[in-house]
């Protein structure tokens, strides 16, 4: 196997996990956030704002991961 | 005598200030940076500085839309998806994919909003700004106590 087939197998496995990754953990902070909410009504504000700061944050790593991804895509290429 | 509590006390305006602070802050880097590195450089990452600004305006609007325990909004819910999801992104793989920005000022623009915010965080807790709230929160309740007790 060469460095260029190597590349095209890893490459979209890596950004598959990195896309699982955060898809998981978006999901458990949104579950966290509904069930905080659901206990505390009346913080309501606070944990929105608790959740888009980390939504923010795990969808910045995505967006890092498909940045990635399109730089070594043209190694692929070949 | 009132114990002092750390608490950080996160309201939607945090999120307003962080946009504008990362609008002004990309601007300010641009014009600065137009006179060490190359245009298109420093058009990658206006872009995608504007860009994350958007994509943060978007996700706090869907957020506060969309998880609530009640009164969800369905009509508002779908416009939001529907700009966020495709078009927004749509715009992302544009400007990634474009042959005349490189990636690493597109990297350094989506971040600055994240350097910001996490900035921003980071000083409210070493100033202690909310500790002072809380402590002005604590004294005025104390206040409101002992005029209802003298009532």
């Amino acid at each position: 196997m060469d460095y260029h087939t190597g590349l095209a197998i890893a490459a979209p496995i890596a950004i598959g996990m990195a896309a699982i990754g955060s898809g998981l953990g978006l999901g458990k902070a949104v579950g966290s956030a509904m069930e905080a909410m659901g206990r505390q009504p009346e913080a309501i504000a606070k944990i929105q704002v608790g959740m888009m700061i980390g939504a923010a944050f795990i969808e910045a790593l995505t967006i890092y991961a498909l940045l990635a991804f399109l730089l070594v895509m043209g190694d692929i290429a070949g | 005598m009132t114990q002092k509590k750390m608490t950080t006390t996160f309201n939607y305006d945090f999120i307003q200030r962080t946009l504008r602070t990362t609008g002004i802050v990309v601007l300010f880097l641009s014009v600065i940076g137009l006179y060490y590195f190359p245009p298109y450089d420093i058009l990658a990452f206006l872009t995608a500085g504007v860009w994350s600004i958007i994509n943060m305006l978007f996700l706090s609007a869907l957020v506060r839309t969309v998880l609530r325990p009640d009164n969800i909004d369905k009509m508002s819910a779908m416009v939001l998806m529907m700009v966020k999801f495709p078009l927004l992104y749509a715009t992302a793989y544009f400007i990634f994919t474009t042959e005349l920005f490189r990636p690493i000022p597109i990297v350094v623009g989506i971040s600055m909003i994240l350097i910001v915010m996490v900035l921003k965080a980071f000083s409210r807790v070493m100033l202690g700004l909310d500790e002072t709230n809380q402590d002005e929160q604590e004294i005025q309740s104390n206040h409101k106590n002992q005029l209802r007790s003298v009532a």
